[in-house]
């Protein structure tokens, strides 16, 4: 069920994309998704996906997982697109019109950028998660927060609770799985019947879980505790982030991209 | 030499018991520095809660604990907790570290340790329980033995002269629990280092030098192995397994042989029954 | 009711990247009646094929056949819950499917799914508490109020107020003091008896198969490797070794016994079986006896 989903999902590897500080990654594929919008032509589009190919070829990541990662979305993509279609005031030829709907050239054009667009931001960020393990992002995530201390944020700890809550989820999927099996096992029928009996159904699963999952936090807490945590203050860190010389090369490989983007557009 | 461990007249009643109701009642009982002791008693005897009051993580009602020449209270806890590693039954439930060497490295964080050193003694520590290969891989990817094995290296990391096991082999397979006890006698055998395990595990309370026996609450008593398993059939109701050669001996009795009172171990039945049986 | 595996592979996520292989070609029966311990290392396929045993997994090859109902990689998922009402599965560590106000509540829950009435549920729920050795007092408390070894009590009773005819037990005793572990597998062997059961436990502790299995099915790396009685699954340590597997006390200790020369008519498994060799081949002496005599 859940394990079909590939959008968050780490493939390890040892590319050169693998390698790259964690920071560089997410903070350059906020920038990517940022620097579509500049483009608003053929030319433009082509660098794009070039570009976005050439890293994921770089990645050594297999191309399937990609489409996969399109797939769940599609649906979405294409009403947006549709709607694109059917109600940009446009211009250019009419090729059809029907009280306010009107399909023309430019609404055509604007369509095809728009699905262009949303496959980027997929293919970049499912690129960005296949590449990243998740610890690594949430340090990523601590290290940009970091300005936050001076208004008393507490950074550490916050960090250290994504860091345990990502440690925790497989071993939360598989107690789920456990207790559905339990239950089926029971006479449940999970996903079967009305909307009334499907919420029913979820009772015995919730309750166990939750139950379970207070179990572990109080047994996780008292292990922390007889292992002398006091809270972030005082405490060093085992893992640190390197910027390696790959990441100020991949900096300025986005900002000559922005550059050749200006250029091309319309 | 002074005992690493003291234990006077302690007392422990959890919060919502009643003033009568004690889970532990004058427990007083000491450890020399480089022992093994096992701790035994059913599910419910209060052994857990005795292993918690040892480093503060309860408070008991009345008593005093000392752990290396400091008396445990709210100003020494901190000390006394790097004094004494910590393995608990639940290998899940006390991985901190989203990867193996961030859970090795979670207690040198915690003291503060600079980054070059915990990468030493981090990397040491894995070798020392055969888990150098495994450095960065998720805890999902683990057995519970490998995860035990873990938890080992964390202690081994942050030094501590006292280890406690909290039924630290309950949950796993055999594999799992003979790797991890193979762990504890190499690191006892490298530094010395004083264990408390708490166990149901017959061959974890033969490793041990002496065998102290909980029975609702109170230390009922204290001996080396060989004495606490001369008890034979008893030995179900003390929360523990027989050893195989008490049960043999219990079904050769069913069977009118007169079997010696004294514990045999496994190599001194099968001596026994040889010479008994050559003495036509 | 017997349970036939018949060309049976399995994959989990088939056709995806995470593809993986669990079963390969099982070809094997559970006989009515029968106390089938399954055993195999950690990782060599029980749970999965225990999961077949009612139908929770279908097989991507092949077919299991369970009493009369053939199941098949084309099985529909709906209509498979009757299925489910004869193979009664105890997993480890059950007390963790306990979500009920009430002892009572829990237990009936089983039943009232497959269709009883509250009342006859609520009835079935006080006999099964009985069964599993707790007072009725209980019925009336919550579930987690409960020490941790009635709550696993508990549970095996949720899965005992279904009625099944087959049993199915994974690690049961996992998590017990030895007494708990003793009086549970006690109460199994007394449960197969009283309610005509057919038993498969799922187990490490090869002295519980020599003491209550009657036949052995033994896994590795996602294959049945071997099938027979307790005798004929110990006789051969070595290959045991092999297949990272252990020996139950009693067979460990008469294998070191051969070796230093005794001799056994049969393989013993139990520390009585044992016994007994031992004692036909002592002189009169050993039992207080006269030598002269």
């Amino acid at each position: 069920m859940m394990s079909k989903l590939i959008f968050g999902r780490f493939i390890p590897g040892n590319s050169v994309i693998h390698r790259m500080d964690p920071r560089a990654k997410l903070l350059l594929s906020f920038y990517f998704i940022g620097i579509i919008f500049i483009a608003n032509n053929w030319p433009t589009y082509v660098v794009l996906f070039a570009f976005t190919f050439a890293a994921i070829a770089l990645s050594g990541v297999k191309w399937s997982f990609f489409i996969n990662g399109v797939k769940p979305l599609i649906w979405l993509i294409l009403f947006t697109v549709i709607l694109q279609v059917l109600f940009s005031s446009g211009g250019g030829q009419v090729y059809w019109k029907w009280g306010i709907i009107t399909i023309s050239q430019f609404g055509l054009i604007n369509g095809v950028y728009i699905f262009c667009r949303f496959v980027l931001i997929i293919f970049m960020s499912t690129l960005l998660t296949l590449t990243t393990p998740p610890l690594e992002l949430s340090d990523a995530i601590e290290y940009i927060l970091m300005p936050l201390k001076a208004v008393r944020f507490p950074v550490y700890e916050v960090a250290l609770m994504l860091s345990i809550a990502l440690r925790f989820v497989p071993t939360l999927m598989d107690e789920t799985e456990k207790i559905m099996n339990a239950q089926r096992a029971r006479g449940v029928d999970f996903g079967e019947g009305n909307i009334f009996q499907q919420m029913r159904a979820v009772v015995p699963l919730l309750i166990p879980l939750f139950v379970s999952s207070f179990n572990r936090a109080e047994d996780l807490a008292t292990a922390m505790e007889a292992r002398g945590y006091q809270g972030g203050e005082g405490r060093s860190k085992f893992r640190v982030l390197k910027w390696h010389n790959r990441d100020t090369w991949a900096t300025v490989i986005f900002v000559i991209l922005t550059g050749v983007l200006v250029y091309l557009r319309a | 030499m002074s005992p690493i461990i003291d234990v006077e007249h302690l007392n422990y009643r959890y919060p919502q018991q009643a003033a009568d109701q004690l889970t532990l009642t004058d427990i007083s009982f000491s450890v020399a520095p480089g022992e093994w002791v096992a701790v035994v008693g059913h599910n419910g005897s209060g052994k857990s809660t005795l292993a918690k009051n040892l480093n503060g993580l309860l408070a008991p009602e009345s008593g005093t604990i000392t752990v290396a020449g400091q008396v445990l209270s709210a100003e020494t806890v901190w000390d006394v907790r790097r004094q004494i590693g910590m393995v608990f039954q639940n290998p899940d439930n006390q991985f901190v570290g989203a990867t193996v060497e961030d859970d090795v490295a979670f207690s040198l964080e915690n003291q503060g340790i600079p980054r070059d050193e915990m990468l030493t003694r981090v990397a040491q520590a894995l070798k020392q329980v055969n888990m150098q290969d495994f450095a960065t891989r998720e805890p999902a990817r683990l057995s519970g033995g490998q995860k035990q094995r873990v938890a080992l290296a964390g202690m081994i990391a942050a030094r501590p002269r006292i280890l406690i096991l909290d039924e630290a082999t309950s949950m796993l397979d055999p594999q799992g629990r003979a790797e991890v006890l193979q762990t504890i006698r190499a690191m006892k055998a490298n530094s010395e280092l004083t264990v408390l395990s708490i166990t149901h595990d017959i061959d974890e309370a033969a490793s041990a030098n002496r065998i102290l026996v909980i029975n609702d609450g109170h230390l009922e008593e204290a001996g080396t192995p060989a004495e606490i398993f001369a008890h034979g059939e008893a030995l179900i109701n003390l929360g523990l397994d027989m050893p195989y050669a008490e049960r043999l001996k219990a079904a050769l009795k069913r069977q009118g042989v007169q079997v010696p009172t004294s514990y045999l171990t496994e190599k001194g039945m099968a001596d026994w029954l040889w010479q008994l049986r050559s003495n036509k | 009711m017997a349970i036939t595996f018949k060309q049976v592979d399995f994959t989990y996520q088939p056709g995806t990247p995470f593809e993986t292989k669990a079963l390969t070609d099982i070809n094997v029966t559970i006989p009515t009646g029968s106390y089938t311990a399954l055993i195999g290392h950690t990782g060599s396929g029980k749970s999965t094929l225990l999961q077949h045993l009612n139908a929770l997994l279908k097989p991507t090859k092949g077919t299991v056949t369970i009493g009369k109902r053939v199941i098949t990689p084309e099985t529909s998922n709906k209509d498979l819950k009757r299925l489910r009402q004869h193979v009664g599965i105890v997993f480890q560590f059950p007390e963790s499917q306990l979500f009920e106000e009430t002892v009572a509540k829990d237990i009936a829950f089983g039943p009232q799914n497959f269709g009883k009435s509250e009342a006859e549920a609520m009835q079935i729920a006080e006999q099964m508490l009985a069964l599993v050795g707790l007072d009725r007092a209980l019925l009336t408390r919550s579930p987690f109020d409960l020490s941790g070894g009635q709550m696993r009590r508990v549970a095996i009773a949720g899965v005992l107020a279904m009625q099944p005819d087959v049993l199915v037990l994974d690690e049961p005793t996992a998590g017990l003091d030895p007494q708990g572990r003793l009086e549970m597998m006690e109460m199994f062997a007394r449960l197969r008896h009283e309610r005509d059961l057919t038993v498969v436990l799922v187990t490490h502790q090869m002295d519980d198969v020599a003491n209550y299995a009657d036949n052995v099915i033994v896994m590795d790396r996602g294959q049945v490797v071997k099938t027979g009685t307790p005798r004929e699954i110990f006789k051969d340590p070595q290959w045991l070794v092999k297949h990272q597997l252990g020996l139950p006390k009693t067979t460990a200790f008469a294998h070191e016994l051969q070796a230093a020369g005794w001799q056994f008519k049969q393989l013993p498994l139990t520390e009585d079986e044992l016994a007994e060799e031992i004692a036909a081949q002592l002189p009169p002496q050993a039992f207080g006896g006269d030598p002269a005599k």
